[in-house]
């Protein structure tokens, strides 16, 4: 099993003075993969979320499509 | 064999596929790279020259590999496109675009952190840097391109264009250091001997996250393309026979 290799937590952070250049790698390396996991998942709510509503509207036009040829055939018969 | 071929270029099938094993890729995912990245940041000794600012190696080196090995892929599934006309090709080479270039900005940056104290500058035009810029140019600009266009087939075939083209930058990456006099260095050997520059406690904790960051790649890819299956078939039953079973909450994506 690998040991620890430094100290204290303290000097793990402060990297033997590379702190910056080691943490901020890190960091760039943490936001993109935050960026290409999350910006996706957000884009296919979106997407799901339009489809859905498409599909409401087109539901909503043919009854009342249907409502108005019931209505016209009604009038016809009389 | 040819039915085979078909069912694999079929756009429902990629997505019902990828949605049944997605779980088992992000558990498996999250492991090596949460295991590999500790380990290389705490449990391996120090670089006898650079000290502790060699741990940035374990994200770049992956990183960089990973930015040429995404755009060998997208320019073979720009190739399968254009050749086979299958239109999912052409779907996963969209998604490895801003993928590829978010890596390899990342490859770019993290090497000028390593390189400020390492190298006393943070950027310098030696050929291996510089053609890796001109990757990230070539990303940028097939992203860009495809937005030019409204139809989507020409777009598409232009970006299938465009990326063969930047295929010759590949191996001008790859060889850079070895055909020119570079500031970069070479790719370091690796070694089963422990008194080696490069032993084994070093490179296998690099090796976890080298598959992590694989995992989270194919994540990567895997997602954007099925936003993408379900644009492009949105009118199709199957996709509207989903859209009216799935009830829209908030818990449905975690």
């Amino acid at each position: 099993m690998p040991d620890f290799q430094f100290q204290s937590l303290a000097e793990f952070f402060a990297m033997g003075g590379h702190a910056l250049y080691v943490w901020s790698s890190y960091g760039v390396f943490a936001l993109m993969i935050v960026f290409n996991i999350v910006q996706p998942i957000l884009a296919n709510r979106k997407i799901f979320q339009q489809l859905k509503a498409r599909l409401a509207r087109e539901e909503n036009m043919a009854a009342t499509a249907a409502v108005t040829i019931a209505a016209v055939t009604i009038k016809g018969g009389e | 064999m040819l039915q085979w071929f078909y069912m694999l270029g079929s756009p429902k099938l990629f997505y019902t596929m990828t949605g049944r094993y997605m779980s088992w890729l992000v558990w498996l995912t999250v492991i090596f790279l949460g295991s590999g990245l500790v380990w290389g940041l705490a449990f391996t000794p120090p670089d006898y020259q650079m000290g502790e600012n060699y741990r940035i190696a374990y994200i770049h080196v992956p990183m960089a590999i990973l930015a040429m090995g995404c755009y060998a892929l997208m320019a073979s599934f720009s190739a399968g496109y254009l050749i086979w006309k299958i239109k999912i090709a052409d779907m996963i080479a969209k998604a490895c675009a801003p993928i590829g270039a978010s890596i390899t900005a990342v490859a770019l940056a993290t090497g000028s952190l390593w390189g400020i104290p390492t190298w006393g500058t943070w950027w310098i035009w030696d050929a291996r840097l510089t053609s890796t810029l001109i990757m990230l140019f070539l990303y940028v600009g097939i992203i860009a391109l495809r937005s030019a266009f409204d139809s989507v087939d020409s777009g598409a075939k232009a970006c299938a264009v465009l990326s063969l083209v930047g295929v010759v930058n590949l191996p001008i990456i790859k060889y850079s250091v070895e055909w020119w006099n570079t500031l970069h260095q070479g790719a370091s050997s690796l070694s089963l001997s422990d008194t080696a520059a490069n032993p084994p406690e070093v490179w296998i904790p690099a090796f976890f996250v080298g598959f992590g960051i694989l995992g989270f790649f194919l994540i990567a890819l895997i997602l954007r393309t099925r936003n993408e299956i379900l644009l492009r078939e949105r009118r199709s039953q199957w996709v509207l026979e989903m859209v009216s079973s799935t009830v829209i909450d908030e818990t449905r994506h975690a």
